[in-house]
């Protein structure tokens, strides 16, 4: 006799107002019809922005790297500040996918899939700045493990090339990650577009049909992958804090930063996936699939991150008073009242105090209140990564040789820019590909069953209303 | 391997399960069904292993880790050039390098895998498949010819199917 | 592009150069001219081959000092200049406006051929018109010709003098840095009209009045060598020391142990408080003996706010050591400044320092010393209309003299106005025909720095090809010629040919001439013995009647204004080189622009701060210049460099900073008739403007971090951490700890290393090319104690390495591409009273640490180590991510942001074609001049030998000064560098905190003073 799985049960609570699978289809599905005014509106603003970035690169490789802000000392600046920034944003997919799938939490579904879409995104925009920071991107290549004319390798103990590793990974299993969880609902769209998107999507579902054994193999490699992204997450992020933590600049060099950095990644991801998912929700009317349930559950996880990252903050200033190294203490006494105090309140107080509001229910089940919270958060984190970076180089060793440093108009154009490009992708996801999981939604919205008597109890289920048609 | 059979769908899961398992008593192996979702009552009723899948995964990750430490530890070696004053053969940092491609290599793998053993990239369109697999509708296709497709029809409607169809199954 | 250099030369005018030096080698041996030009130091002629060096001696035209020269040419190219060993007054060294001298070769802008002004445009001309239209006009002139002309060898000055007796007319020499005053005093006091010779080595207590001869002051290379050698503690603990008396440091007055700031012109109260101290126990001092009587120290105290007791102290240290004084110089040349000068002598003189360290017969005859008086007179005779033919030739008087001098004016009224500016300047710009002369690397001449020493100019390099120049020798031989007055023989050279043949028989030695005089044009001076006369040490009966005082100011300002020269830009003459330019200043650290020095105190008074823009206001003039707050400066007293403001020189030069010398009064100071430089008060508004200053300077204090200790004096010797111990103690300390490293098994066995730079390479390490134990282990040691900031080593390195410059903005954002900084950390410098005086200065440079931070970051391996220690930077493979520059604790590290190396033609011609030109996108650092590593290397294979100690020498040791700095093989444990690697004052920057390991080694400067920890 069929029985409910625990999934159907909470996701039945998850869900209070979808009962049948064919109305999932159909809200889903909905949203890939023809796009609307709004959409459009938004997507011409992202094409500009695409515009203004790669303008003002082309400027840059044009004029030289010299066209930025960036000097001596501050080597790194507002695109290192923004590689990280990206990098950061993508870690929230696939947590929320990976580990919270092998975690079993109950309201991933209705979001992971909006949550990959920003990984794949947030690294390929993440994946830009290092090329756009070199002084000469016509060699970046040099980077790739390939052996020059004279049989020279890239040095393997360069935390750049690590990074060139880690984030080439990430992308490549998030992205195949990221496609594999949508096969069966291509077959789905397939099943009910016409045209042209029949083909696209009949290519794109590689002839996914549902049978017991595609859905047997399916689950296996699907529980893998998560298995191997998750270590995979983790690291990734503790390869970019490496770049500087395996550096001896006063600021940088502290074995927190791994930890450090992973949350405030995860941190700034769900932040993000949050400011994301509000508008969509109301776009495409999608209440009954993200509901505060959902936002309730992830503004929790901004706030635990919140405060992992507030006390490594903490751990930092006192690291450096106990050290007592006068270039670390003097360093992060710079830090606070030095040139860029402004920047390390923005971001004490957007990344520690803000997120404190979450501790209210009111707060975390106020849709505004969490998107206005969330983007305080974007901009906390930004200015975290900018923080770390500038403050440290400006301040090293040597004190004859402190500078400073002030990102130039194309620096600004390029970082602006880069949020275009991430909108350009992420609006022609929402309109190609079903940005709700629709086969995982399934999973814990309850069978239609003929026979009726027991409820959620275990035993034989009922069917929450009666049979469409018949 | 294009076999022709009958193909019934049903809107309710507790009739699919009735009658795949029935199918199953009166000795119909080949049985294939369909559903919108990974349903669990379908694969016990077709009594399923473990997936082969997990090999692939283990191979796949293994071999990267191999690959990376080999891979570091050559170049290397290769052309001796001190940076840091750190050994030529520093191990620690390859680590890393070991570890990503560890994880590469086994997501690479498992995708691989999962194709192969599910038949899957296979666009060839369908002869007997109902669009509604993909929506609410669970199905169930049986191979059989003669007399065994007379029973298996006679089982199939017995769980009053919304349709039953004949014909080849791709 | 400039990138690749032979682009950069038209083909045409690199053959022509290349065939020329090839002519010239083939033609060696016959006596014609050109073969003779092309004689060679090092090499015979013959060997000139595309790729290898050939080097020619000259004399330096950067002043008048006449340091001897050494001359890098490459296919026929000057490439660089160097200090000249042999040479008697420079010893081998070379300061950094020698070094930009040839950038003025290779001046962009210099002028392209005669020109003529026809109505008020300047028209080409051919040599053979300019000529004859010069000696019409002299003709026409009727005698009444005017040679306004800059300091000259004699060969060119007697070349002009006979062409001007021969066509009717008179000379007045015009230098900016003009010591007439000190002439005047030495005639008034010992009866010698010259400016005397200071012997700084042997001296145990020195005291400068102002002088600034690390810089400028009338033989800075010979006289910082000089000092270094006396100041710089020896290897028995000893040291001499120096005391700095005036209301300004200077460079010089930085590296004093002691400053006594005492108020604008209380030189002579306090000389002559000092004399009386003196005087009253010896009673020698003669006819002044009753003029000591009024000045006694409390008189001088009196008038200068010191108190008795230091002035009787100093004079007690300066009696009873061997000690020498010397005057305020070109900075301090007030109203009575000969007086002054005149009581510094007579200190000198009680004391018993003339004849042994103040030095009348061996003296220092090619400064320039002639009055203002005298331009004063030519001034007023061009205004009577009384000059037909005026010619300028080495100097700028429309630019330098003061415009209350009415120079321009009287210039402009001149019927025919003649410049021979090889260069464009403020004075040419006003002229009716332009003759440009040679650079004097491309022009015959001679000098005689002082009596005995004749030091010869060659031709290093056929003139080149993009400017028509003749030198004026010549011009003015064949004008004379046209003119009907002909000069003895044709050529400038014959006249310097005939002058050597007299000498030569004066001299009498046996060789016969031509072989002297090749001798000569090798080793490019020669030495005669100098009739020995008795040196006058006892003072003469004053002739002039002399007011000690402390002199009037104009006007009632709040400040006294210190116009002071340059040790760049000089009195301007170096102001359109880019070198100099973007050479920050040694003192404010800034580049470009100009400044103006105020105590800090007064600038909060004021409510300004580094960067505000203020209106300075004299009443001769107003400018308006960025404040640089500046401790070493009086709270009465502002300052303002000489040689900046230049509007019609070349594109570097013009527009930056404000010319100081608007603000002077045109007056000649009595009885020497030297133009007065300390002579108004001004006051300064602010203006509300901020201009953000184009300084290098992060921080001028060391915040604890030991980036440059000292030792006291009274702890060597017995100090128990010699060597690597006690480096870099910070706040707190860091412990002693057997150092470990990862370095076995691949990184996971600890082995235990002394972490010594000639440990290279480390345990664990020995593979590939690592493997040979007789690799060197390139190492430096640089003498703090001894370097004095002067900055000569950076523009040998931009020199040598190629290293760009990059202008004032980039500069401004902090993007200079020195490969040397000069660190300068104040940690005593207190104006207020007379006491201890600390400043640091720190070169740095690349350390090619052991254990470089910068390498294992670099993801292409752009970044390496070499077998023999070279912290190695492979341009080509560069990607440029940065990411070294950051890791670099010592910041070293530059960048090419933008393709800086693209220098208009024909400046790339000055590349050195043994280093890469570095494009943008491309890190770059000091690299130990491993070209010239590599070069002894080759040269000692080929030879079959091994390098001798010290035969690698990088560019910045050849041309230091000061012999601060040693380089050499660490691992040969008797190499000079191993030697001071042990010295117990031996530190590295850092190596205690972060375990760089650095090849480095820094010798702590040593006080006088109790320095309480390391860090300070």
């Amino acid at each position: 006799m069929a029985t409910l799985t625990e999934a159907q049960k909470r996701g039945a609570l998850a869900h209070p107002d979808v009962d049948l699978h064919e109305e999932v289809n159909r809200d889903i599905l909905k949203m890939l019809s023809a796009p609307g005014k709004g959409w459009w509106f938004l997507f011409s603003l992202a094409v500009l922005g695409v515009g203004l970035m790669f303008g003002s690169w082309g400027w840059q490789i044009y004029r030289g790297i010299g066209v930025s802000g960036l000097t001596s000392p501050v080597g790194w600046g507002a695109y290192i500040t923004t590689f990280v920034f990206w990098v950061g944003i993508a870690h929230s997919g696939t947590l929320i996918s990976a580990i919270l799938f092998l975690f079993r939490a109950p309201w991933r579904q209705s979001i992971y899939r909006m949550a990959e879409a920003m990984t794949v995104f947030g690294v390929m925009t993440a994946g830009l700045f290092p090329l756009i920071h070199v002084g000469r991107v016509w060699h970046a290549y040099w980077l790739i493990p390939y052996p020059n004319a004279r049989y020279l390798w890239p040095n393997f103990r360069s935390p750049l090339v690590w990074d060139v590793f880690a984030v080439t990974t990430y992308f490549t299993v998030s992205s195949v990650f990221f496609y594999l969880g949508m096969v069966p609902d291509m077959a789905a769209a397939r099943d009910k577009a016409t045209g042209f998107r029949r083909k696209l999507y009949r290519v794109i579902a590689l002839g996914w049909r549902g049978t017991d054994r595609q859905w047997h193999h399916f689950g296996k490699a699907y529980l893998f992958l998560a298995a191997l992204a998750t270590p995979l997450v983790l690291s990734v992020h503790s390869v970019v804090s490496w770049d500087f933590a395996m550096s001896i600049v006063p600021g940088w060099h502290a074995t927190v930063f791994a930890p450090y950095f992973v949350a405030g990644a995860i941190f700034s991801g769900v932040a993000m996936v949050i400011t994301l998912a509000v508008p969509i929700r109301k776009v495409f009317g999608l209440e009954a699939y993200l509901t505060t349930k959902h936002f309730d559950a992830m503004a929790k996880l901004v706030m635990l991150t919140s405060m992992i990252v507030f006390y490594a903050y903490l751990t930092e200033f006192f690291m450096a008073w106990y050290s007592g190294e006068p270039p670390e203490k003097q360093m992060f006494w710079n830090r606070l009242f030095g040139h860029y105090w402004w920047a390390t309140w923005i971001m004490l107080i957007c990344n520690g105090m803000i997120p404190l509001m979450l501790w209210f229910k009111r707060v975390r089940h106020s849709i505004p209140a969490l998107f206005a919270i969330t983007i305080f958060i974007n901009i906390g984190m930004w200015f975290e990564r900018f923080v770390i970076i500038v403050t440290s180089l400006s301040h090293e060793f040597a004190p004859f040789a402190w500078g400073v440093y002030r990102p130039s108009l194309t620096e600004m154009g390029i970082v602006i820019g880069s949020f275009g490009w991430f909108s350009f992708w992420f609006l022609l996801f929402i309109r190609l590909l079903p940005p709700v999981a629709i086969a995982e939604l399934k999973e814990v919205i309850p069978p239609r069953m003929r026979r009726t008597s027991g409820g959620h109890d275990g035993h034989d289920a009922v069917p929450a209303t009666a049979p469409a048609g018949d | 391997m294009s076999q022709s059979g009958i193909l019934a769908s049903y809107d309710y899961l507790d009739s699919t399960v009735d009658a795949v398992k029935e199918l199953r008593d009166a000795g119909f192996d080949e049985v294939i069904t369909y559903a919108a979702y990974p349903e669990h009552h379908l694969e016990d009723a077709l009594g399923y292993g473990e997936s082969p899948v997990r090999v692939w995964t283990l191979v796949g990750g293994l071999t990267g880790t191999a690959t990376g430490f080999a891979f570091t530890a050559w170049t290397s070696m290769d052309w001796p050039l001190i940076t840091g004053g750190k050994p030529v053969l520093s191990m620690p940092a390859y680590v890393v390098i070991a570890f990503e491609m560890t994880i590469l290599f086994g997501a690479l793998a498992t995708v691989l895998g999962m194709f192969i053993n599910s038949r899957l990239p296979n666009v060839t369109p369908p002869v007997v498949y109902d669009p509604e697999f993909s929506s609410g509708r669970y199905g169930v296709f049986v191979p059989a010819s003669g007399t065994d497709l007379d029973r298996a029809r006679e089982i199939l409607r017995k769980h009053d199917p919304a349709e039953t169809r004949e014909g080849a199954h791709a | 592009m400039s990138a690749d250099m032979s682009s950069g030369i038209k083909r045409r005018d690199f053959l022509k150069v290349v065939g020329v030096g090839g002519v010239g080698a083939g033609l060696t041996g016959c006596s014609t001219e050109s073969a003779e030009k092309l004689l060679p130091y090092v090499v015979p002629p013959e060997d000139i081959t595309p790729g290898v060096a050939t080097w020619y001696t000259s004399t330096c035209n950067g002043c008048s000092a006449g340091c001897g020269m050494w001359v890098r040419t490459r296919e026929g190219r000057v490439v660089k200049v160097e200090g000249n060993p042999n040479h008697p007054v420079s010893e081998g060294a070379l300061c950094q406006r020698g070094h930009a001298s040839l950038q003025a070769l290779y001046a962009p802008d210099r002028y392209t051929g005669p020109m003529q002004r026809v109505n008020g445009e300047l028209q080409p001309i051919s040599w053979d018109e300019a000529e004859a239209l010069l000696a019409e006009r002299i003709q026409g002139a009727a005698g009444n010709v005017l040679f306004i002309g800059g300091a000259m060898g004699p060969t060119m000055a007697d070349l002009v003098d006979q062409f001007l007796s021969s066509v009717g007319g008179s000379r007045v020499e015009w230098e900016g840095l003009n010591e007439a005053p000190l002439r005047e005093a030495t005639r008034i006091a010992f009866g010698r009209d010259v400016v005397p010779h200071y012997e700084f080595e042997g001296a145990e207590f020195i005291l400068s009045f102002g002088a600034d001869f690390i810089e400028t002051w009338v033989s800075p290379v010979q006289y910082q060598r000089g000092f270094a050698r006396a100041a710089g503690v020896d290897d028995e603990g000893r040291k001499g020391e120096f005391v700095y008396v005036g209301p300004r440091l200077n460079l010089t007055g930085q590296n004093a142990d002691e400053w006594v700031p005492i108020p604008a012109g209380g030189e002579a109260a306090v000389a002559l408080g000092m004399a009386s101290v003196i005087a009253g126990r010896i009673g020698n001092a003669g006819p002044y003996a009753e003029i000591l009587q009024a000045y006694s120290p409390e008189a001088a105290a009196e008038a200068t706010g010191l108190e008795a007791a230091t002035i009787r102290e100093l004079a007690d240290r300066f009696q009873n050591a061997p000690s020498v004084a010397m005057g305020p110089g070109v900075a301090g040349q007030h109203r009575n400044a000969t007086a002054a000068n005149l009581a510094i002598h007579i200190l000198n003189s009680v004391a018993g320092n003339v004849g042994s360290r103040v030095r009348l017969v061996e003296n220092a005859q090619s400064a320039p010393s002639r009055p203002y008086g005298e331009v004063e007179a030519a001034i007023r005779s061009m205004a009577s209309g009384g000059v037909g033919v005026v010619m300028v030739h080495g100097t700028n008087p429309a630019y330098g003299l003061p415009p209350a001098s009415g120079f321009n004016d009287a210039f402009a009224g001149v019927p025919f106005k003649v410049s021979f500016a090889t260069e464009p300047d403020e004075t040419a710009a006003m002229a009716d025909l332009i003759l440009p002369d040679r650079h004097f690397l491309e022009a015959w001449g001679d000098a005689s720095p002082r009596p005995g020493v004749y030091s010869l100019q060659q031709p290093a390099m056929e003139s080149v090809p993009h400017f028509d120049s003749k030198q004026t020798g010549d011009v003015l031989l064949s004008v004379a010629t046209r003119a009907g007055s002909p000069v003895g023989p044709a050529t400038t050279y014959d006249h310097l040919r005939n002058r050597w043949q007299s000498l030569h028989q004066s001299v009498g030695v046996a060789q016969d001439f031509e072989a002297w005089w090749r001798g000569a044009l090798k080793s490019g001076v020669v030495e005669v013995p100098v009739p020995a006369t008795e040196e006058p040490v006892t003072l003469r009966q004053p002739d002039a009647a002399l007011i000690f005082d402390t002199p009037a100011f104009d006007g009632d300002g709040e400040f006294v204004l210190m116009v002071y020269p340059s040790s760049r830009f000089g009195d301007g003459k170096q102001a359109n080189s880019a070198w100099m330019q973007e050479l920050p200043d040694p003192v404010s650290k800034i580049a470009w622009h100009g400044w103006i020095e105020i105590h800090p105190a007064a600038a909060e008074r004021l409510g300004v701060d580094k960067g505000d823009v203020v209106t300075v206001t004299s009443p001769h003039g107003a400018v308006e210049l960025p404040v640089f707050t500046y401790p070493g400066v009086r709270e009465d007293t502002v300052a303002v460099q000489m040689g900046m403001g230049r509007q019609n020189s070349g594109r570097y030069a013009n527009g930056n900073g404000v010319n100081a010398m608007t603000l002077l009064p045109a007056e000649a100071e009595q009885p020497s008739g030297g133009l007065v430089h300390l002579a108004t008060r001004v006051s300064v508004v602010p203006t509300g403007d901020v201009y953000r200053l184009a300084t290098i300077e992060g921080s001028d204090s060391q915040s604890g971090r030991g980036i440059a200790p000292a030792a006291y004096i009274g702890s060597l010797g017995h100090s128990e951490d010699a060597g690597y111990e006690g480096e870099g103690e910070g706040e707190g300390g860091y412990e002693e700890k057997p150092l470990e490293e990862m370095q076995m098994l691949g990184g996971f066995g600890a082995v235990e290393v002394e972490g010594k730079a000639a440990d290279w390479p480390l345990p664990g390490t020995e593979r590939g090319d690592y493997a040979d134990p007789e690799t060197p282990r390139w190492a430096m040691a640089i003498d703090l104690d001894k370097c004095t900031g002067c900055s000569a080593c950076i523009v040998a390195c931009q020199s040598e390495n190629n290293v760009a410059f990059v202008g004032e903005d980039q500069v401004r954002m902090g993007r200079d591409l020195g490969w040397i900084r000069l660190e300068r950390y104040y940690e005593t410098v207190d104006a207020s009273h007379a006491g201890t005086l600390d400043v640091r200065h720190l070169p740095m440079l690349c350390q090619h640490c052991n254990n470089a931070p910068c390498e294992p970051v670099c993801p292409v391996v752009a970044a390496y180590h070499t077998p023999d220690g070279l912290n190695g930077q492979v341009y080509n493979r560069c990607v440029g991510t940065r990411y070294c520059a950051n890791n670099c604790p010592y910041k070293v590290r530059v960048y090419n942001w933008y393709s800086y190396a693209d220098v208009p033609e024909p400046l790339n011609w000055q590349y050195n074609p043994d280093v890469t030109i570095r494009n943008t996108g491309i890190m770059e650092k000091c690299s130990f001049c491993v070209q010239r590593i590599r070069e002894v290397q080759n040269k000692a294979v080929v030879e079959g030998r091994a390098i001798a100690d010290g035969e690698v020498v990088p560019a910045c040791q050849q041309s230091c000064p000061a012999e601060a700095i040693v380089f050499g093989n660490i691992k040969d444990s008797t190499s000079r560098v191993a030697e001071l690697a042990e010295n117990e004052r031996t530190y590295r920057v850092l190596d205690k905190l972060i375990n760089t390991q650095p090849a480095v080694h820094y010798l702590k400067k040593v006080t006088f003073h109790e320095v309480e920890d390391a860090a300070h």
